[in-house]
């Protein structure tokens, strides 16, 4: 029998290794602790005391005080530092001091506030004082919800919940509104992008009903660590924020790796697939029994990676000690995989940002990371499920060929040095605003002078008035149409149907196995797509688009299926123009139509390309805002095709750097290169949000355009390819040099 | 940069969603050229205007109509204080303005001599038959009258009221009421139906119109009042008036009153700034008692289902009650009072149902065993009828509806006799029971899809409790016989196969016993 390594041998092992591109130390630190407030309630410590807490960390001591003098708070602190404590230490003493003192925690999933539940309820149990905590969600039985309304003293729930079960609903929870004296936003920097600027007018809306119950609570929010906590805790609950950021909490020695796999093929720059590599890195760890989590992009590559590392537990019987996690798995088979983790039965797991959030799976020892997650703050995020407080933790990061990943791994400072992304609402999105505007007068009657946010929204208020749906007398609208606003508004996504999966393998039994949105399905659940879950591949069958159902059946093949999306976009109006002599940079709004095309069967062992088919689905047109520079002159003598293919690059190189410098999905932004504008006739490239309306980024990439401009240019330049890759301008090139006329082409912009 | 205006019309091709609150229109050519800027018209309203038009747009109903006269209507309308600013389809009405410390609001009064026939019955059979209702009050408030609900009350009539206090129990009347809180006497109920502008109890939910009946005995007649507001600001008033009208009365008579009317009441006393006291009216709510009586035997249980199948009620050129939130909206934006004529109407007609559905039940549970005519035809009717007055504590009357059921023989009613006997078996009336199943049993035996559910009770009866396994066994065998017979498509259903090896371990067992005997 061989012996298993133990994971400091395996961490020596692994310095030796020649992809290592870059090995960085973290040192352990000591705790920083601070004594209990004297005026918090003797129950409460001593619970806290039989709990191993004897004295506070700085930063929850810090959220104490502050929160106690009324101040609304943002807490940053990293992955298992004690938060809660910021929040509960407050709250509890709150209702320790006044039995009818309420508090409203919001999470943003379902199965954090449930782990939030039983946390908080331990603590309790121990106080020794009646204090009832429950959660309500979608699952909470219409029995324990009338309980919840009438007695609950913390309320716990999620933005969801919030904006369509609670406050159209306010006059069942008075005392809930009447006693509120805190409302606790965990995780708050998930609230970013469409979420987080529906979220804002949520909060606008729970705001206005605290109004008018006569309460005004404050305002704790935690966050993990991101450029702006402050400034987007401000723009989310529109109250003013003391930022809490002193943590003391301890840690053990982290080893934070850049792997580079090796080239493949040298005038290309290819290199070997990240996938692969992981595979490989990752079943080491687990054959050592060494507690492993695995972090891929998208629910396809965590499918991909989960087939061939469960490999290793072929002949296990029962549940495997092997699993993925990502949405679309039901809450069920979630929690359960979170419990395994948590006590150790299971061993691995391949998860996408999904497990990013504060999930308690306990601490993993390692974390490998396909790939780079897209931010810098995502990327902490991730290396924050591995490490302990005390003993050793490693987090592998293996690089992909796209440009950004190799930018990262060959300039590690960008990383280990700057500060992380900005995250960025805009919840003045005309949509988003129209849409809560609704459901606020619906909840409460709307004042002529009252505010709702920074825009002033009597205009809209009188063109719902003109479309009937308000009704106005006096210096007041009043709601006047018969349906419930808030179940036509979905908070996450911009269309509020899902497209069902339905299981037929078993005719005698079909189920549904999960859901996904409807921009996602045009790509994913096409007729004929290959959809994996849980590990088991799925081929599309029929996909209804009418009734929003995607028929699948299980299959065993060879190839996973990658789609094409055909875009055409339309300038609608131009608000902002930078001219620059022979470029012009604008701002403005655009209508996007996009078409799925074709798909291409991939085979999984060497990613080449087996076979294609068509994809029947109707178009779909989004208006929203967009970026674009456009060439007004360009060199005669470059000729059409060079232009196209320059054109082609420079976007390629965009939308990767896009997202990392304003922080969203990747999905969230596109970019679309034109060789013709049909407005102009002119050389274009756009960069649009994937929102109706827009959310922002786009217009934060017209003001920043001169700093994405030189960032992508250093992309280009710093690429150790010759003349173009796929981890720069691609390699499609006919012309020679393309390499210095992109970054020409740029820097004329 | 263009004008919010200019966006919201252009973002509205994208949106997804119509912002009237009509099904999105199906007829838009969507995606190309200039988004429409939102003046097209909604085919949906369109269409509902054109049925409209169709439609005699007065609400009165035809004089003399010869069976059942809603021309009763406004016959004794007395007005009481003539306003000539109003408009003129509200003073048709006999509507005037009220005014009281919250603002103005509209009343229309319609008093009701105590001979006026709604349907079967007139309205003054209800002060014999109302405390016969009393079962029903106490199964629908039970949770409020449970132990420690007296005490309760008590100190809640002893704590100061204070401003925002809601609705506090009213002071029952006289001592001997005051004993029995849940007492139904016809001068305690307050019969209630609103008018409201959208569905559901949430907070946007606003009931325009309030309907609702009180008996005033001395002056022997039923008052039916309707309030309306005529903008959102008349609301509190309109609240006001109705809290005071309900001092006094201690139990809401409705339909559906118990989750929606009175809910949607308590957001809006809420959203004007009272809060609940505690204390609520107690609810006698015939919507659940109609579905217990008539879930199968009428097509649906809507309140106009039942008036004209049950309780002999005809109406003339009704206007929808789904119709009248579209009507009011209407009226808001035109001032025209003439919408409204029709839903006035209906909700009168609604109030007086009330009325006459209490009666029904009141003579349900007070029909004495000698009186015929009450006996519904339907079988299942009967069994459920049975059933209910046998849950009200009637068990004397219950008996003799079984006993009418069980001396039917048409095919019908033979359907209920293996849930009529399974009621003899609970009551360990065994013997009766058998009597049934041999019954259900032979009927079984002849029918082209047999159920064995006789045979097996019977076969577990013999074994059982009266350990004859012979004639248990004989029993079972038969069951497996006609399970057998049973016209099969192929594959069994896992229901069936459950029955059948259920029925084979039974048989064993039977056989094993009888050969040990």
């Amino acid at each position: 029998m061989i012996t298993k390594k133990t994971l400091p041998e395996m961490i020596a092992e692994l310095r030796t290794n020649e992809n290592i591109a870059y090995w960085h130390e973290m040192e352990p630190q000591e705790a920083r602790t601070r004594p209990f407030p004297e005026d918090v309630d003797p129950r409460i410590r001593s619970a806290l005391q039989r709990r191993g807490i004897a004295e506070l960390y700085t930063h929850q001591e810090s959220a104490y005080r502050m929160a106690a003098r009324g101040e609304n708070i943002v807490a940053v602190t990293p992955t298992a530092s004690g938060k809660t404590l910021c929040y509960n230490l407050p709250v509890l003493q709150a209702i320790a001091k006044d039995d009818t003192s309420r508090a409203l925690y919001l999470f943003p999933t379902k199965a954090l506030a449930q782990d939030q539940m039983s946390e908080l309820n331990e603590i309790i149990q121990e106080m020794g004082i009646d204090i009832k905590s429950y959660t309500y969600d979608g699952d909470t039985s219409p029995a324990i919800r009338q309980l919840v309304r009438k007695a609950g003293h913390i309320v716990i729930t999620n933005p969801d919940m919030l904006h369509s079960a609670i406050l159209p609903h306010h006059t069942k929870w008075v005392s809930l509104f009447e006693n509120l004296k805190y409302i606790v936003i965990d995780e708050l920097h998930t609230y970013r992008g469409v979420f987080g600027s529906h979220v804002a007018n949520v909060i606008r809306r729970l705001k206005r009903i605290c109004r008018f119950y006569g309460s005004n609570p404050v305002f704790i929010c935690t966050s993990a660590t991101i450029a702006n906590p402050k400034e987007l805790a401000e723009q989310l609950t529109g109250s003013p924020m003391r930022l809490v950021d002193d943590n003391g909490a301890p840690r053990g020695r982290k080893h934070f790796v850049f792997y580079n796999p090796p080239i493949v093929n040298v005038p290309l720059n290819i290199r070997k697939s990240s996938t692969v590599e992981v595979n490989q890195l990752a079943k080491q760890f687990l054959k050592n029994k060494i507690q492993t989590i695995v972090f891929a992009r998208s629910r396809v590559r965590v499918e991909i990676i989960l087939s061939h590392i469960q490999e290793l537990v072929k002949n296990e019987l029962g549940p495997k000690s092997i699993r993925g996690y990502r949405g679309g798995y039901l809450p069920k088979q979630r929690r359960e995989i979170e419990k395994g983790l948590r006590d150790g039965d299971i061993l691995g797991v391949v998860s996408t940002n999904a497990l990013e959030l504060g999930v308690d799976i306990g601490q993993l020892q390692v974390c490998v990371m396909t790939g780079y997650p897209g931010s810098i703050a995502s990327t902490w995020q991730q290396a924050g499920r591995a490490g302990r407080r005390h003993g050793e933790a490693l987090i592998v990061m293996v690089a992909s060929s796209t440009p950004i990943d190799q930018y990262i791994v060959q300039n590690p400072d960008y990383f280990f040095e700057r500060s992380p992304e900005q995250a960025r609402i805009n919840p003045e999105n005309l949509i988003i605003l129209v849409d809560h505007l609704r459901c606020a007068s619906y909840e409460l009657p709307f004042k002529v002078d009252e505010e709702f946010g920074p825009l002033d929204v009597t205009d809209i208020l009188e063109y719902l008035q003109e479309e009937r749906v308000l009704h106005r007398n006096g210096d007041t609208f009043y709601w006047a149409a018969q349906s419930f606003p808030a179940s036509e508004i979905s908070l996450r996504s911009a269309s509020q149907e899902n497209v069902v999966i339905v299981d037929q393998s078993n005719v005698a039994a079909v189920k549904i196995i999960g859901e996904m949105d409807r921009f996602s399905a045009m790509t994913l659940l096409h007729d004929e797509a290959i959809y994996l879950h849980q590990g088991v591949q799925y081929q599309v069958e029929k996909l209804d688009w009418e009734n929003k159902k995607a028929y699948v059946r299980e299959v065993d093949v060879e190839y996973y299926t990658d789609a094409n999306l055909a875009v055409n976009l339309k300038v609608l109006e131009i608000d902002r123009t930078r001219d620059r002599g022979h470029a012009a940079v604008h701002f403005g709004e655009v209508s996007v139509n996009m078409i799925p095309t074709i798909f291409k069967k991939i085979k999984m062992t060497t990613f080449e390309n087996i076979g294609s088919g068509p994809i029947h689905l109707p178009e779909e047109e989004l208006h929203t805002s967009a970026a674009w520079l456009e060439l007004k002159e360009v060199d005669p003598e470059l000729g059409t095709k060079a232009l196209e293919q320059l054109l082609l690059g420079i976007a390629n190189v965009l939308q990767h750097i896009v997202p990392v410098m304003v922080m969203c999905d990747r999905s969230d932004v596109h970019v679309t290169p034109q060789i013709k504008a049909a407005h102009t006739g002119l050389p274009t490239v756009f960069i649009h949000d994937h929102y109706p309306g827009g959310i922002g980024l786009a217009e934060d990439v017209y003001k920043r355009f001169d700093e994405v401009k030189e960032a992508a240019a250093n992309l280009i330049r710093r690429c150790p390819c010759k003349d173009g890759c796929p981890s720069c301008i691609g390699n499609e090139f006919e012309s020679l040099d393309a390499k210095s006329k992109s970054i020409q082409l740029l820097s004329s912009m | 940069m263009s004008s919010i205006r200019d966006k919201l019309n252009r973002l509205k091709g994208t949106s997804g969603r119509t912002e009237t609150s009509a099904p999105p229109s199906n007829g838009e050519a969507g995606g190309s050229g200039q988004p429409s800027a939102g003046q097209a018209k909604d085919p949906a309203a369109e269409e509902r205007e054109a049925q409209e038009s169709t439609r005699p747009s007065s609400g009165l109903p035809a004089p003399s109509a010869p069976s059942e006269p809603p021309a009763a209507i406004g016959r004794s309308t007395r007005s009481i204080r003539v306003d000539n600013s109003l408009h003129p389809a509200f003073l048709k009405l006999g509507i005037s303005e009220q005014r009281n410390a919250y603002g103005e609001f509209l009343l229309r009064r319609i008093e009701y001599p105590l001979d006026h026939r709604h349907g079967h019955y007139a309205l003054g059979e209800l002060l014999h038959y109302a405390p016969y209702l009393e079962p029903i009050a106490r199964r629908q408030n039970k949770a409020r009258l449970g132990a420690g609900a007296a005490e309760k009350a008590a100190a809640l009539s002893k704590k100061k009221p204070s401003a925002k206090d809601l609705y506090r129990l009213p002071r029952p009347e006289t001592a001997e009421e005051s004993e029995n809180p849940s007492a139904t006497g016809a001068r305690r109920l307050l019969f209630l139906d609103t008018e409201t502008t959208g569905l559901g109890v949430g907070a946007g939910n606003v009931p325009f119109m309030i309907g609702f009946a009180c008996y005033e005995e001395e002056r022997g007649s039923l008052f039916v009042e309707q309030t309306l507001i005529r903008h959102p600001g008349e609301e509190k008033a309109m609240l006001h008036y109705l809290l005071g009208r309900m001092g006094g009365r201690t139990h809401l008579v409705t339909f559906n009153g118990r989750t929606f009317d009175w809910p949607v009441l308590v957001n809006r006393f809420i959203l004007n700034g009272w809060r609940p006291s505690g204390a609520e009216p107690f609810h006698l709510d015939f919507l659940h008692p109609s579905r217990a009586l008539w879930r199968n035997t009428l097509e649906s249980c809507r309140l106009s289902r039942i008036e004209g199948d049950r309780l002999g009620i005809r109406r003339h050129e009704d206007v929808p009650g789904s119709l009248a939130p579209e009507l009011y909206m209407r009226y808001l934006n035109d001032g025209d009072a003439s919408h409204l004529e029709g839903v006035y109407l209906h909700n009168e007609l609604d109030v007086l149902t009330l009325v006459t559905l209490s009666t029904h039940f009141g003579a349900l549970l007070a029909s004495d065993p000698e009186d015929e005519t009450a006996l519904p035809e339907a079988a299942e009717e009967l069994y459920r009828t049975a059933a209910w007055l046998e849950l009200h504590g009637e068990q004397g009357k219950a008996e003799r509806l079984f006993a009418e059921l069980i001396g039917r023989s048409d095919a019908s009613a033979e359907r209920w006799l293996l849930p009529a006997a399974d009621r003899f078996k609970k009551q360990g009336r065994y013997e009766q029971a058998v009597e049934l199943w041999v019954r259900a049993a032979r009927k079984a035996e002849t029918a082209a899809f047999p159920a064995v559910a006789a045979h097996v009770e019977l076969a577990m009866h013999y074994e059982h409790r009266c350990r004859d396994y012979r004639l248990a066994l004989e029993y079972a065998e038969r069951a497996l016989e006609l399970i057998q017979r049973l016209p099969g498509s192929g594959r069994e259903s896992p229901k069936r196969r459950e029955e059948r090896e259920a029925l084979l371990h039974r048989l064993e067992r039977l056989r094993r016993k009888s050969r040990t005997l």
